[in-house]
């Protein structure tokens, strides 16, 4: 098993576009941030510092999508160019591979979303220095854990990537139905108005923007960490999925 | 040595390998030859545990390929030229399978020396030609220093000194006393490398014998190959009138 995640990361980080995604994850929720804290700069009545937070963390919209299609892509990007067969040729054991692959893009996008997610704090923050805006404290439990469980978040979105293209095996259909998981449970959600949070609280973007990534969450929704666990859970049950079907599938 | 017994594989209705049972000696280059589309690609990847048979087994010194601890030390396999991320280098790709065996990083450069791609393997896979790429997936089934060798058209795409090359190094291996089993649709070139033949069609097994055996017949071998297998062509044209 040792072997089979060395070879996992090695792949892993011989491609750009694992780097290209990372960077960019980054990028943008450091980008959301400050965008954030620039536009509230000038804001009448002077923002509070649980505003600043639950906003500058909005970037992970966009960090989940890039994440999300790292995890699709570590496996449709080997069934798109033959490279399974290289794969499963040297490791028989179809779901010691899938596992490897899981430990080893969970764990690097756990890194990278908790990279992320700071960047986006931090990017809030810097740009309300000056003002009136009281600072948000990482040594405030509330700001911590927000900023902590954004990162775990986008950690699981991307195992919930790895589960889809392990089902679905096409690039294109596999970004296509995690973006559609995503998005249109929110939308359905919405169209429910307020009886909808009964079910929105456990729709994955609902649970993020109401109840991850904020200081305290909307009335109706889970705590942070049950939302950011039933994420979790997702993610098994779609590398589950993926799991059965790889085993007596034709490669 | 390889073994088949009874291999059978459905796709659907059609059947594209049909009760295939017969043995691949070692010491020996066996060829296996049939029409395009006669199941060799399928009884391949059959062999390698990527394909499930729906009846029979292929069996790899008695055990099936997945039972196989270190695969890559048993049987070496060049599937097609392009089984491998076109976005990652060669050396990166020899890397990431050498460690899923357990094999020694020097091993990556030793094969990378052997197909002469040494100069080339820090460049990105995709933006090889055809013939490197063969030289790649060659590099991949030497890898393990494996006692069997599964080749799947190697000579595709290669210049007329890499199918000399391939011919070379194909021949050397068997000498060794390895068992290579090598498929192709090129009947003259078979003739000049292998020693033995499996010859298929439609799936099923037409003939198992020699370059010697079937030359022997009086016509030349290309006749004694369409002759074989005249019966389960499936595609054929006319001649231009």
């Amino acid at each position: 098993m040792k072997n089979v995640v060395r070879m996992e990361w090695i792949k892993l980080r011989s491609v750009r576009s694992t780097w290209w995604l990372a960077v960019a994850a980054v990028v943008s929720m450091a980008a959301a941030g400050v965008g954030v804290g620039l536009g509230y700069r000038s804001h009448t009545p002077v923002a509070t510092a649980a505003q600043i937070l639950d906003d500058s963390l909005g970037g992970a919209i966009l960090a989940q999508l890039l994440l999300g299609g790292l995890g699709v892509l570590i496996v449709t990007g080997e069934y798109g160019s033959g490279m399974i067969r290289s794969t499963f040729a040297a490791v028989p054991r179809r779901r010691a591979v899938l596992a490897a692959k899981a430990a080893v893009c969970g764990a690097a996008a756990l890194t990278v979303g908790l990279a992320a997610s700071f960047a986006g704090y931090l990017g809030g923050q810097l740009a309300i220095r000056g003002t009136a805006i009281p600072a948000a404290s990482l040594g405030d439990p509330a700001i911590l854990r927000a900023v902590l469980l954004t990162g775990v978040y986008l950690g699981a979105t991307a195992l919930i990537g790895v589960g889809i293209g392990t089902v679905l095996r096409h690039s294109g259909a596999a970004i296509g139905t995690l973006f559609g998981l995503m998005f249109v449970p929110m939308i359905v959600a919405g169209l429910f108005g307020e009886s909808g949070i009964a079910v929105g609280r456990f729709v994955p973007l609902l649970m993020l923007l109401n109840s991850i990534a904020v200081t305290s969450p909307v009335p109706g929704l889970f705590a942070g960490w049950v939302s950011a666990s039933l994420m979790c859970g997702y993610a098994a049950v779609a590398l589950l999925c993926g799991s059965v079907l790889l085993r007596h599938r034709d490669a | 040595m390889i073994e088949l017994r009874e291999l059978t594989k459905r796709y659907g209705g059609r059947v594209a390998v049909d009760g295939l049972s017969f043995r691949v000696r070692p010491g020996a280059v066996t060829g296996f030859l049939g029409p395009n589309g006669s199941g060799k690609s399928t009884t391949m990847r059959m062999i390698l545990g990527l394909d499930a048979p729906d009846h029979g087994e292929a069996l790899i010194g008695g055990v099936r390929y997945a039972e196989l601890t270190r695969p890559l030390t048993s049987v070496g396999a060049l599937l097609d030229a392009g089984a491998f991320h076109p976005g990652r280098s060669a050396r990166a790709h020899l890397t990431a399978l050498a460690a899923s065996n357990d094999l020694p990083g020097s091993r990556v450069e030793q094969v990378l020396r052997v197909v002469g791609l040494s100069g080339a393997a820090n460049r990105r896979a995709g933006t090889y030609s055809l013939g490197m790429r063969q030289r790649l997936g060659v590099a991949v089934a030497l890898l393990g220093d494996p006692g069997v060798l599964l080749l799947d058209e190697p000579v595709n795409g290669l210049d007329p000194e890499g199918i000399r090359w391939i011919r070379d190094l194909l021949r050397a291996l068997a000498a060794e006393g390895r068992t290579v089993f090598v498929s192709s649709h090129l009947i003259a070139e078979m003739a000049l490398t292998a020693d033995r033949l499996v010859v298929i069609g439609r799936g099923r097994l037409l003939a198992e014998t020699t370059v010697t055996e079937l030359a022997a017949g009086g016509d030349s071998l290309e006749d004694a190959f369409f002759r074989l297998t005249s019966e389960t062509t499936d595609y054929r044209g006319v001649g231009a009138s």
